[in-house]
């Protein structure tokens, strides 16, 4: 599969799931063999806890994480303690989870581990610099359940979606959420210039005039706006919301802004909790949304399975999927299994 | 027993001192805020040793760089105090306190190199744990990485091999899997056993390296903000230079003069009056401050300073008012003062009162600084107080004052510390300087009201 060459462009990639059940481990596993198979040094960790053996929302078993010789992984010291496999211990993190010190080890001999990780993005940020700096090139972050924030470019450089059946066992409604999605994660960025002068805000709500001078609003954040009393759009119709966003902020927006087509900025498409409905009316009256980075997607996999046993036909879903979307989609269970760990 | 920790809470002004500490471990900080007030001349004496033994490294290039490694030591120093208590309590270690043990040891073997190499074996003896290293790192890798090595047991090595060519999807992997698991406990019970007679060594060196992240804070601190070593004195507080460090630091930025005194006592009451906005409280607040620093072993905030060892430092400020306890200032201050009565009956205390029963009617009010005062004056106490004619047996002091030129520039609260002077000076007026309408006055408050004032007062007619 091409995309392996594509992640080896980036120092670190997160794994994230458009639902619970959509592949992530099974994805993770294939990657983490091709990458062994071509030699690359990988760590990899998780947010959170995940790597369960059962998946505690549905009782399915869980594919564990197979890891290689060479590989490093951060897991918390109760699911170290129950690894499969032989490792070293090369550090133990002062500060503790629910699980225990996070522990990071190289693997000398392979097998199964369950991940469990930092809780935090900023504790990531930081394993992910660690680890580059002990000559780990590439950090492969294991998303959990509904967490995003991992995939936001601050975080990570690359990402890869997994979809599938889980999302729904419809092949069109999987599309259109699936799509939507992509939508966000595929959203333009904003020009440099605008981009130095936003990236050093950190809270409020600011509206950009034409000169792309930045005026704050008073607003502490989006979620506060509720009374009439700012005038959003004294200075044009150009706003750079620094934190989430939700439907209730769209459709403020679209009630305040008469006949004018605003323009939404966003730090990144992780700060954005709106539905389609919401997404669709604010467009459908001209809205744009914009970002300050974007994320670079590496690959989207799909599962054909769902935990409720309904199974898609790979090839129609993924063909289906890949026309929508205009990139090619993978079904990981297809790929032969690794013969040797 | 008096520490760190309770003494923060009542003192904001050496808490600031404690939060400026730049401890290199959490251990340390746990250290810090368990330690008591020092009160044995030689423990203290011991401690400014280290300390200037630490500061005078930090100015030669070659003991800078050793000191600098110390530092980093004991940023990697984790605590490891639960494993500590599980190897005295002889349980069975996990593979994950092992690697902590192995990592301490390491450490401690680093460090130890450092203090030999700065000669200050002697007085910061580090316990030797090439021992436990060495039981830690049967390869001789020399790294704080681990794991049950392959040569800690011939079978697990024989298990692990066979693992090695095998499917790990298989019953085969999972049953030797099983026996390798086995084994390596086997290997994790022993070692633990003979880690068991090194928990003393290994608490000890703990200990010690929790304080020597103390003493490297504080030489820190020493040398940064120019503190001296006190020289210690039965009879005497001398200060030259005494300042109040975040006070002084606040000026500096702001770009203002600050101002540090000299005082002397002696151990009998010292009544000190002067004009509002003089600096009294700051006076007194700055001698609590250096006191205990030097009796948690720290260097002080002055140029020269001779000092007592005291059983404790007791301030009242007097803005105690607590509404939740239901009490009033007057009431506040009044259970506070008659608390330090009794203790000073039989501890020695260093007592500073800053303007008693000052929230009552005067002609009591006055009378309970008389009392008070007889009653403290063979202590080492410092009263401030705007009351005159006290006729105590007492030694008294005045702050100079407002000494600026009233019709220059216009007095606002941010410049009036241009023209004070906070310098102490002998008094034996009995009468108190009237200053606080001339103060007001130039502060800018209405004429009528201070013409009114002044009236009321007969001072002025």
């Amino acid at each position: 599969m091409p995309f392996i060459e594509e992640i080896l462009k980036h120092r670190s990639l997160s794994i994230v799931g458009l639902e619970k059940n959509t592949g992530k481990t099974v994805c993770l596993n294939y990657v983490l063999g091709r990458l062994h198979e071509m030699g690359v040094r990988t760590a990899v960790t998780s947010i959170g806890v995940d790597g369960e053996q059962t998946d505690s929302v549905y009782a399915t078993a869980k594919p564990e994480i197979t890891v290689y010789e060479g590989m490093r992984f951060i897991t918390s010291e109760k699911h170290y303690l129950q690894r499969q496999l032989i490792s070293q211990i090369v550090s133990v993190d002062e500060q503790c989870t629910s699980l225990g010190h996070l522990v990071t080890a190289d693997v000398l001999s392979p097998g199964k581990v369950l991940l469990s990780g930092a809780a935090t993005t900023e504790k990531l940020k930081r394993q992910i610099a660690e680890c580059s700096a002990d000559g780990v090139p590439l950090t492969i972050i294991d998303g959990a359940l509904s967490r995003l924030s991992l995939a936001s470019p601050t975080v990570t450089d690359s990402m890869i979606l997994a979809t599938g059946a889980a999302v729904s066992p419809n092949l069109q409604q999987l599309i259109s959420k699936t799509k939507f999605f992509y939508k966000f994660i595929n959203l333009e960025e904003i020009d440099n210039q605008l981009l130095k002068t936003l990236e050093p805000l950190t809270s409020g709500l600011w509206a950009i005039d034409d000169e792309g001078v930045a005026h704050d609003l008073g607003v502490a954040s989006a979620f506060l706006l509720g009374s009439k009393d700012v005038n959003l759009f004294a200075y044009g119709n150009r706003l750079f919301a620094t934190g989430a966003v939700s439907d209730r902020l769209l459709k403020q927006l679209s009630a305040q802004s008469g006949e004018k087509c605003i323009t939404l900025i966003v730090r990144d498409f992780t700060k954005l909790f709106i539905t389609q409905e919401a997404y669709a009316t604010f467009v459908r009256k001209g809205g744009k949304i914009l970002v300050l980075r974007k994320s670079k997607l590496i690959a989207i996999c799909l599962n054909p399975t769902s935990p409720q046993g309904f199974l898609l036909d790979s090839e129609r879903a993924c063909g289906a999927l890949s026309e929508a979307l205009g990139i090619p989609v993978y079904d990981v269970m297809k790929v032969p299994k690794q013969t040797i760990l | 027993m008096i520490t760190v920790k309770e003494k923060i809470k009542e003192n904001t002004g050496f808490q600031y001192i404690v939060e400026n500490l730049q401890l290199m471990s959490s251990a340390g900080r746990r250290k810090l805020l368990a330690m008591p007030l020092l009160t044995s001349t030689e423990v203290i004496t011991t401690q400014y040793d280290c300390i200037e033994k630490f500061v005078t490294f930090m100015s030669s290039a070659e003991k800078k760089t050793l000191l600098v490694d110390l530092q980093h030591q004991l940023m990697r120093l984790h605590d490891i105090q639960g494993t500590l208590h599980n190897l005295s309590s002889h349980v069975v270690l996990d593979e994950i306190e092992l690697f902590e043990l192995k990592s301490f040891a390491f450490i401690c073997m680093a460090m130890r190199k450092d203090l030999a190499l700065l000669n200050m074996e002697q007085q910061l003896p580090m316990p030797d744990t090439q021992t436990v290293f060495q039981l830690l790192d049967p390869d001789k890798s020399g790294v704080v990485n681990f794991y049950i090595y392959d040569s800690y047991s011939e079978k697990l090595r024989e298990v692990r091999q066979q693992l090695k060519g095998c499917d790990s999807n298989s019953e085969t992997y999972a049953t030797l899997f099983a026996q390798q698991n086995e084994l390596q406990q086997q290997v994790i019970e022993k070692i633990s056993q003979q880690l068991w007679n090194q928990a003393t060594t290994l608490s000890d060196a703990f200990e010690q390296m929790t304080y020597i992240d103390l003493i490297q804070a504080m030489a820190v601190q020493a040398l940064e903000w120019n503190l001296c070593r006190p020289t210690l004195s039965d009879t005497v507080i001398e200060y030259r230079n005494l300042f109040n460090p975040r006070l002084k630091q606040h000026k500096e930025q702001l770009g203002l003069r600050y101002q540090a005194i000299d005082i002397h006592l002696n151990e009998e009451l010292c009544i000190v009056t002067g004009a509002n906005m003089a600096g009294k409280t700051v006076m007194l607040k700055s001698l609590s401050i250096a006191q205990l620093m030097a009796q948690f072993g720290m260097f002080v905030p002055a140029e020269r300073a001779i000092l007592p060892i005291v059983e404790d430092v007791v301030l009242c400020i007097g803005d105690e008012q607590n509404e939740m306890n239901g009490l009033s200032s007057f009431a506040s201050e009044i259970t506070q003062i008659n608390s330090l009565l009794q203790r000073s009956q039989n501890e020695r205390l260093l007592i500073l009162i800053d303007e008693p029963a000052r929230t009552t009617n005067p002609l009591e009010g006055k009378a309970i600084v008389q009392a008070l005062g007889t009653l403290l004056k063979d202590h080492f106490c410092v009263i401030t107080t705007h009351y005159s004619q006290l006729g105590l047996p007492r030694r008294k002091l005045r702050v100079k004052g407002f000494v600026g030129n009233d019709t220059a520039t216009p007095l606002t609260p941010e410049n009036i510390n241009q023209f004070m002077d906070y310098a102490l000076v002998e008094d034996n007026n009995e009468v108190v300087p009237h200053e606080a309408l001339r103060i007001a006055s130039l502060l800018g408050c209405d004429k009528e009201f201070i013409q009114l004032a002044e009236t009321f007062s007969g001072l002025k007619k």
